[in-house]
């Protein structure tokens, strides 16, 4: 077993598809990994893949060709995934993807599609729920601030949504986990941004007339509730706990 | 009582948002509109959820009255004239401040705006209108906007202001004119469709335009809705579906909620609801109401004059497909998309997962579930490449005993919400079902 490893990016991990299927293994003699992650293997040769422009290219140009638009966006969000073994995973889909071509998404009776499908759609669920339940502090400029902290890395598939949005406002969505920032500056275009530092939080704190609108905000909510239709664990269906740290009304 | 003028608006909310929440519509659905450069907003066609409540409903629109003052007395309302509580009015300014500043901070999703009826139908909606104006124009704001139709305002006005909304909605309140009659006598059918048909012709109008005006507004693009109250009157479930069934129908409209009763005033004539609101009976209606809309169910197949209200201990779907197991066990191979959503436990999407995956190959039993499939329900009604699961006797009693066994405990999950049971020998977890009214007559002479 020869096992390639990549970086943790839709680049990286295209780039360890391009190498791996270009080492003529054979596909049932060759695996993918992300660098740096869990144990190392017994019995099997490690290589290294590097992550060069061209690959990513060739790679991206090949499924486009063969299989569609819409199985590359399917590998785009998987690429975003949580999951460890989401290198391979892709690996397995575009095998079948390009044998297959852009049919290959209905057929969830087959398991390396199903398990992509699945972390696609794993991706796209908590995207959609940030877009809903991510809250805007505003700093003392008038900018806004967000704050998540998603399983998934998918602040970049939320960007678009507010791009559109709130197009004549500033304002930035952080990812905590991740230290990563979407930044958007007022009739702009959306820029990706690393910000290692505590400062924001700083800011955060000191921050103008957002205190009158959250206390408004925590009224409304407390209003709208019917007493005599309490249900706590439907809201908990609804809202998981996960999601509150982030969201205002409940702070 | 009069309107306190020197409110904070804090306090206004909380009265304002009080007054509004037994308004269940709460969604931000069915119109999609991409933001425009220098406004704030836009909408999209599912809808978004914001937050949810302690009761479990979504909070997706900033829900409020314009003023909680009212001139009507309608029995199950809580801002009835006669009901002596806090009264607030908004102002204009006061609304489209909220709504923007809430709706940059992505706390809600758009405006739901609701109003009592302050001096005359006509001063309301135009109250009303001109809110809705100065938002949409002098604020520049482009999200979602639902707005009551006010019955009884002159036609012009509610035509004006369904070019301003994305959604309207009169609500119906009580199935039928008798409920209505004795609940709210200010209130009656007729005004209240009047002005759900003139919101139909104006829709139903701009679809036949040619050419439509591509920079101008369009007329109530998201439909319009209504509500209906589950409970307060003695309608049965049968005659509930049937007015829904018909509104859909005739009236073309987009939904019709269902709001379990909540007794918030203590008057004679209201039922009295000591178990809490009906939220089970409102909960079966809402799933035969998605029968109806998304499955191609009808009104009378789930029910009839003789089997008048839904079964307590199995869902509308459920029920329909006992009774009528001579059209199981279908194929999953080969029967068509419309057989296959009647099967219970497939919706609409692992239908169509189904259709779309069964073209490339055999489909078996682990494939149907990971396509989301509920199995525990659907095993006794399907069969894959001739087969069953495992062997079941096509038998009613059998696959009713077997159904139960999940169905029963989640009835009692919904029934009794955080209450706990003392445990009893005798007491087997059996909610045992309301006697009707033929049973209490054979009681009484002796005929069981």
């Amino acid at each position: 077993m020869v096992i390639f490893t990549c970086e943790d990016s839709l680049e990286g991990i295209l780039c360890g598809v391009y190498d791996a299927w270009m080492s003529r293994l054979g596909h049932a003699n060759v695996r993918l990994e992300l660098q740096e992650r869990g144990n190392l293997r017994m019995f099997s040769e490690y290589r290294q893949t590097a992550k060069e422009d061209w690959k990513t290219e060739k790679v991206i140009d090949t499924i486009r060709r063969k299989a569609g638009q819409e199985v590359y966006e399917q590998v785009f969000h998987a690429s975003l995934s949580r999951e460890e073994e989401k290198a391979d995973r892709i690996y397995r889909f575009l095998i079948c993807a390009l044998h297959l071509g852009p049919a290959v998404t209905d057929m969830l009776q087959i398991p390396a599609v199903y398990e992509l499908f699945r972390m696609n759609r794993n991706v796209t669920r908590e995207a959609m729920h940030l877009i809903e339940f991510i809250r805007f502090s505003q700093l003392r400029e008038g900018a806004l601030f967000g704050v998540v902290g998603p399983e998934n890395d998918v602040i970049l598939l939320m960007a678009p949504h507010f791009a559109d949005r709130l197009n004549a406002e500033n304002w930035i969505i952080y990812d905590e986990k991740r230290n990563k920032a979407v930044v958007h500056p007022a009739g702009g275009e959306c820029a990706l941004v690393r910000l290692p530092d505590e400062k924001w939080r700083e800011r955060l704190t000191e921050s103008g007339d957002q205190e009158e609108f959250e206390r408004l905000w925590k009224t409304f909510h407390t209003h709208i509730a019917i007493r005599e239709r309490t249900n706590r664990a439907c809201q908990m269906t609804h809202l998981p706990l996960r999601f509150r740290p982030y969201m205002t009304e409940f702070q | 009582m009069l309107i306190q003028q020197d409110m904070e608006l804090g306090e206004k909310l909380a009265i304002l948002a009080d007054a509004a929440k037994y308004d269940v519509a709460c969604t931000s659905s069915g119109v999609e509109r991409k933001g425009k450069p220098g406004q704030l907003g836009s909408t999209v066609a599912a809808g978004l959820c914001h937050s949810f409540a302690a009761d479990g409903r979504c909070i997706s629109l900033l829900k409020i009255l314009y003023t909680n003052q009212c001139v009507y007395d309608c029995r199950y309302c809580i801002n009835r004239r006669s009901n002596d509580v806090p009264r607030a009015a908004f102002t204009a300014d006061e609304i489209c401040r909220l709504t923007m500043e809430f709706y940059r901070r992505n706390y809600i999703e758009g405006l739901f705006l609701s109003s009592g009826i302050l001096h005359s139908p006509d001063y309301t909606m135009d109250l009303l209108y001109q809110t809705l104006w100065k938002l949409r124009f002098e604020c520049g704001f482009n999200g979602y906007i639902h707005m009551k139709a006010i019955p009884g305002a002159d036609p012009e006005l509610i035509r004006r202001a369904g070019f301003l909304a994305d959604r309207m909605s009169v609500n119906l309140e009580l199935p039928t004119a008798e409920g209505l009659r004795t609940l709210a006598p200010s209130k009656d059918r007729k005004r209240i469709l009047t002005p759900m048909r003139q919101i139909q012709r104006g829709i139903e109008a701009q679809r036949q335009e040619l050419v439509p005006y591509r920079q101008g507004r369009r007329f109530v693009p998201a439909g319009q809705s209504t509500q209906m109250i589950v409970g307060a009157t003695p309608e049965n479930d049968y005659q509930m579906l049937t007015v829904a069934e018909a509104l859909y129908r005739n009236y073309g409209l987009k939904r019709v909620f269902y709001s379990a009763f909540v007794r918030v005033n203590d008057d004679s004539l209201l039922p009295a609801l000591p178990g809490g609101p009906p939220l089970l009976r409102e909960h079966r209606l809402y799933q035969a109401d998605w029968l109806l809309r998304f499955y191609g169910f009808g009104a009378g197949e789930l029910l009839s004059e003789r089997q008048p209200n839904f079964n307590i201990f199995l869902d509308p779907k459920c029920d329909w497909a006992l009774r009528h197991l001579e059209l199981f066990p279908v194929e999953v191979q080969t029967a068509d998309y419309n057989t296959l959503l009647r099967v219970p436990g497939v919706g609409v999407r692992s239908a169509k997962r189904i259709v779309a995956a069964r073209r490339s190959g055999r489909l078996d039993f682990p494939d149907l579930k990971r396509m989301g499939v509920v199995l525990k329900r659907a095993v006794y009604f399907l069969t894959c490449g001739g087969r069953m699961m495992y062997p079941v006797r096509m038998d009613r009693d059998f696959i009713t005993a077997q159904l139960l066994g999940e169905e029963k405990r989640r009835v009692w999950d919904i029934g009794r919400q955080d209450s706990f049971r003392q445990m009893s020998m005798f007491d087997d977890g059996m909610l045992s079902p309301v006697p009707s009214g033929e049973d209490r007559r054979s009681a009484v002479w002796g005929e069981l």
